[in-house]
């Protein structure tokens, strides 16, 4: 057979790849387009060759898809849940982009440069101004961006930066040089996604990443935590740094939680801080945490409600007071945004040869400043060719290139400019190097954005080795933007002896927290009660399964055989499992295989496994930092499993079975991976109480009623097998060794055995001491009274005659149980009351552009 | 009428009485407002006093980007009234400007003055549109007939103050905080605040920086009726920036009252608008379902 030329290209994507990339027509001004793997003294070719030969473009393909299910089960999450947008998953392409060591060493150095210039900037914009009384900044760019924050005039990090923390979005031109063309600097975020995109490539391409010498990202970690922690007030010797969050609906909540955790700090809202004579506290019940850092993910005009918006839910009021009086630093400071600014950007190069006598080694786009009558003229004559960038970036007002605008569009911006030109700046566009991305049309070629992420600490600035890659979503487009379905590219930097390798494997998640856990920070209210839930349900998720695969195995056996003893015990059993899960309502119509199958997985019926296990995973997101990271392939199993309901005349016994696996996998996690502090004194406190509450209600509705002895031996067997207890019962027996009857057995060994970790008695024991864990001696004493219940159990007695006195004894445990939440709820769960703003009207002011 | 003696030196005693009331209780209360008189060329704080019940976990000072005393207030014991009261001795000596000296420039020249002359930030910062000053073309328009660039300098401050006292009637309740300047323009009623802010759109969209002064008027009753206690009010009115000596001379201009301010203006604070001198904002933990808040203010001379 002799093989077409189209076979040829075919069995080599590569070649194919080339054959785009050197037959496409030139950029937006005909100037060659460089690609990243065939631009000369590129380093990308041979890793990218080697991927993609040993690959193959179906083992790419299954690469990619294998990609999307590992981001999947980490639950990579990109996009506001809220406001009616939907959270998508994390894309990210198999294949790296790697950068050569020399090239990465030089571009740090350029980066630094750049960092320690608007470090600069920074100290004098929110100081003596003297760049703007000097021109060497038009005063307009700075004072008329609404990222300069006059409140925080004069407010200094007690460090030698007042820039801790830098993201810079960067492009090659034509001649493959690196140009920065925009500063993320108010918040930055993105380096825990660059984090999470190495750990999913590094194990979709296992060998390459083993055998190939790289500069590792945790080093860069580890530096920030000792940067934020040096960044403390003066004098404080343990730090204790937080990283405050817009919440778990933010655009950005997973990048934010996995960094909290790459970091070893606690994740908080405002909802978990306080003012108090003017420092910055962890709310707690038994203790007060002061802060000192606050690693600020809160946009700057939302942080504080007293001084910047009045309408913020997300922010503290007296925070801004706080770092004025030096008492918090908070990074990057309160103000920072208004670097964001194509306009600073413009005259970076002016400043860093007025303060340090140098040429930047990074060009920034070049552009023009409307406020110069020379360079507006330009850009109104050149319109058509320009980005068009008004210096703060609004809601009605975007950057626009200005080829895509219309006539009518064109003559708005022109007027636009003519009215307020120092708003305005405008820039060359940038051609943009492209990377390969795998896609079922072979390998196809996309423009390539790296956003570098760099930290202030001693002298200089260190930066993440590479950074967060990001691609078009599709061949033709400049525009790269999370929002617009951008794909995440690992980028991988070859380590030199410069550039150092180290002990830290990437992919390995070492989360070993870099304080000794006594040292851990206070548990705000809304983590505790979080940790509380995420313990309650998945008991509840779990017993509940439990109850329904065995009341569904009695089903199977008697439900064809009405009037029969089976079938009573059936209705007893089905009876029983709605009132444990207090699902009533039940239509006397609707056949017993019906409701199990209903309480499986009816997501919206609360009492159904699928119910518990939406509030088991809800609560887990926002306690992620607390929670190990195994948890989540455990939880993404569980809602798989819940995914695939058998169709109705299929067995529901194989789904119960995986539902079961996992929730033991998550009861695993729960007792074999986490620290025995007050996080887990909440979270298991929380299982122990639900499962003391639902062995308690299984047991009264199966035992606690006088039955015919046949269906009452049947029922009684049952709740035992739910209960895992129901070998020990025939050990038992048969040993002689406990009682006779099952229905004394039951009672034994599922209320008062302290031995038996299914017992009653033996959860309200772990409840008492997780009582004293979290310091609630209170509740641990109520909790010991009840178990004192349990001790002078008469078993005899409580199963004699109608059993009116296990009645009662359920009865008051349960009692005892649910009040005893109820007082932890009100002295541990404890939210802020309402926050409001007096006098009112000072809410509804006009809120501009932001 | 304002005369001669309105000019020259004074002393008053001025107390401000801001009271609010929940109807349930407050667990938390920040509050941030300007409790003292600022010092300025032509008036002296002799003594200020703040009084808050109940007593405050903090009180802090800063000079705030516009140097003015702003304080920080925290409340954390529970309550159902917040009384914050502050009691200032001023005393105040302003003399006349001399509008006719102004006359020497025009509009124009004054403009011009102000870019190449005066400090970079302080013209730039006093220039810009805000939310509450916006320039919009009605602004534009409107000033454009009143500050025409040939127009001698002084007439046209006179003339500015006159003609926003003519066009427009003072009615509280008019206006709210959200009420944008062309709606103003085409309502043509408001309070001081709306005065002041016009004033300030006009001055500023031909070039002369203005600022934002926040304060207090004394009031005289009317004859023979007696004066009623906490009938006095918070006052504000613009100030504008003319070529004079080193960076520049401020001129207080009351376009309310269709004058200059005189010795009888006390000055608490200034800033781009008013939201940059508000003079007590707050945020409050509560489950409160109504509040209510009452404003008392005395503005008492004490040599009369």
């Amino acid at each position: 057979m002799t093989a077409t030329p189209d076979d040829a290209i075919a069995a080599s994507p590569l070649e194919d790849y080339r054959h785009r990339v050197t037959t496409r027509p030139g950029g937006r001004d005909g100037a060659e387009v460089p690609d990243e793997v065939f631009r000369a003294g590129g380093a990308s070719q041979d890793l990218v060759a080697a991927a993609v030969g040993a690959l193959g473009m179906s083992g790419l393909l299954t690469a990619r898809a294998e990609a999307r299910r590992l981001i999947d089960a980490d639950g990579i999450r990109y996009g506001a849940a809220e406001d009616g947008g939907q959270a998508r998953d994390w894309i990210v392409d198999p294949l790296p982009v790697v950068l050569g060591s020399a090239e990465w060493l030089s571009l740090e150095r350029s980066l630094e440069q750049r960092a320690l210039v608007l470090d600069a900037v920074l100290g004098d914009l929110y100081g003596a101004r003297t760049l703007l009384r000097r021109g060497v900044v038009p005063p307009e760019v700075v004072l008329g961006h609404p990222g300069f924050l006059r409140q925080a005039d004069g407010i200094r990090l007690p460090g030698r930066r007042q820039l801790v923390l830098t993201g810079t979005d960067l492009g090659r031109d034509s001649d493959g040089n690196w140009v920065a063309f925009g500063d993320r600097l108010g918040a930055p975020s993105g380096a825990g996604y660059a984090m999470a995109t190495r750990r999913i490539t590094s194990r979709l391409l296992p060998g390459l990443h083993r055998s190939t010498r790289l500069a590792r990202m945790r080093p860069f970690f580890h530096t920030m935590t000792h940067a934020l922690r040096e960044a403390a007030p003066v004098g404080v010797h343990n730090p204790q740094v937080v990283l405050l969050s817009p919440g778990s609906g933010s655009e950005t909540a997973y990048d934010q939680s996995f960094l909290a955790t790459l970091l070893g700090f606690p994740l908080v809202e405002a909802e978990d801080l306080v003012v108090r004579e003017g420092r910055v506290w962890i709310r707690s019940t038994n203790r007060s945490d002061a802060v000192d850092v606050v690693l600020r993910r809160v946009d700057a005009d939302f942080a504080d409600p007293l001084e910047l918006r009045p309408d913020s839910r997300l922010g503290l009021p007296g925070l801004l007071e706080a770092s004025r009086r030096g008492t918090v630093a908070v990074a990057n400071p309160l103000g920072a945004g208004v670097l964001e600014n194509p306009g600073v950007a413009h005259f970076l190069p002016a400043v860093s040869r007025a303060l340090f006598g140098e040429e930047p080694a990074l060009p920034g786009a070049s552009s023009y400043w409307c406020g110069d009558p020379a360079e507006r003229s330009h850009v109104l004559a050149h319109l058509q060719e320009l980005v068009i960038k008004p210096i703060a970036r609004g809601r009605s007002i975007s950057a626009r290139p200005g080829w895509e605008l219309t006539a009518e569009e064109r003559e708005l911006t022109r007027r636009r400019i003519e009215a307020e030109p120092w708003a305005w700046v405008a820039q060359e566009p940038l051609t943009m190097s492209t990377v390969p991305v795998v896609t079922p049309h072979g390998l196809e070629s996309r423009r390539f954005v790296l956003r570098t992420f760099g930290v202030a600490r001693g002298e200089g600035y260190h930066f993440l080795p590479g950074g967060l890659g990001r691609v078009a979503p599709d061949e033709a487009s400049y525009l790269i933007a999370n929002a617009a379905g951008a794909l995440a590219k690992d980028v991988w930097v070859l380590a030199s002896d410069e550039t150092g390798t180290s002990w830290s494997d990437d992919r390995l998640l070492d989360l070993r927290p870099p304080l000794a856990s006594e040292d851990a920070a206070a548990l705000a209210p809304r983590a505790a009660s979080a940790l509380y839930w995420v313990g309650r349900y998945a008991e509840r998720a779990e017993a509940t399964a439990r109850v329904i695969r065995v009341v569904d195995d009695l089903v199977e056996d008697h439900a064809s055989w009405p009037g029969t003893p089976g079938a009573a015990a059936v209705q007893v059993m089905v009876d029983g499992l709605l009132a444990m899960t207090s699902t009533t309502g039940r239509s006397g119509a609707e056949p017993p295989d019906q409701v199990l199958r209903r309480l499986v997985g009816d997501q919206r019926r609360p009492g159904s496994v699928a119910f518990a296990v939406a509030g088991l995973v809800r609560g887990a997101q926002d306690v992620r930092d607390h929670l190990s990271y195994d948890i989540w392939h455990v939880l993404n199993r569980i809602e798989r499993a819940l995914d695939d309901e058998p169709a109705e005349d299929r067995p529901l016994q194989p789904q119960l079975y995986r539902v079961l696996e996992s929730m033991l996998a998550v009861h695993g996690v729960i007792a074999e991976n986490m620290v025995r502090d007050e996080s887990w004194g909440y979270l298991d406190g929380g299982l122990r109480l639900e499962r003391a509450l639902l062995t308690t209600a299984l047991v009264r509705a199966a035992v606690a009623q006088e039955r015919p002895p046949i269906i009452d031996g049947q029922v009684t067997e049952a709740a035992l097998e739910a209960c895992d207890s129901i070998i020990t019962h025939r050990r038992r027996v048969a040993t002689g060794e406990g009682p006779a009857w099952p229905v004394h057995s039951a009672v034994e060994l599922l209320l008062r055995d302290p031995a038996n970790p299914r017992s009653v008695a033996f959860s309200v024991e772990r409840l008492v001491e997780r009582f004293q864990l979290i310091g609630a001696p209170v509740l641990a004493a109520e909790g010991a009274e009840l178990l004192a219940l349990f001790r002078d159990m008469d078993v005899d007695r409580l199963c004699a005659d109608d059993r009116s006195g296990l009645l009662a004894a359920c009865d008051q445990v349960t009692q005892s149980l649910r009040g005893m939440s109820d007082r932890l709820t009100a002295s541990h769960f404890r939210r802020k009351p309402t926050q409001q703003v007096v006098p009112a009207d000072w809410a509804v002011a006009r809120i501009g552009d932001t | 009428m304002q005369t001669d003696d309105d000019f020259g030196p004074r002393r008053y005693q001025v107390r401000h009485r801001t009271t609010y009331t929940y109807s349930d209780d407050v667990t938390g209360c920040y509050e941030r407002g300007f409790l003292a008189p600022r010092a300025t060329p032509a008036q002296r704080v002799v003594s200020n006093d703040v009084r808050i019940v109940p007593e405050p976990d903090l009180v802090a000072t800063h000079v705030d980007h516009f140097g003015n005393r702003s304080y920080y207030v925290e409340v954390r014991t529970d309550h159902r009234v917040l009384e914050v009261e502050k009691t200032s001795i001023i005393e105040v000596d302003r003399p006349r400007p001399d509008l006719d000296a102004l006359d020497r420039w025009t509009v124009a020249d004054a403009a011009e003055w102000a870019r190449v002359a005066a400090d970079p930030v302080l013209r730039v910062d006093h220039l810009l549109p805000t939310t509450l000053v916006s320039h919009d073309d009605e602004v534009r328009s409107y000033a454009a007939a009143i500050l025409p660039p040939d127009r001698p300098l002084g007439q046209a401050l006179r003339g500015l103050v006159g003609t926003l006292h003519r066009d427009f009637t003072y009615r509280s309740g008019a206006t709210t905080v959200r009420t944008t300047l062309p709606e103003l323009l085409s309502q043509r009623a408001g309070v001081c605040q709306d005065f002041a802010h016009l004033a300030l759109g006009c001055l500023r969209s031909v070039g002369l920086p203005a600022r934002y002064v926040s304060g207090y008027l004394e009031t005289t009753p009317p004859p023979g009726a007696e004066r009623l206690e906490g009938a006095d009010a918070s006052h504000a009115w613009a100030s504008v920036l003319v070529p004079g000596p080193a960076a520049g001379t401020w001129v207080d201009l009351d376009p309310t009252n269709d004058q200059v301010a005189d010795s009888r203006y006390l000055v608490t604070a200034w800033g781009r608008d008013f939201r940059d001198v508000s003079p007590l904002k707050g945020v409050v933990f509560t489950e409160a379902a109504t509040s209510t808040l009452e404003v008392g203010v005395d503005v008492v001379r004490l040599d009369a």
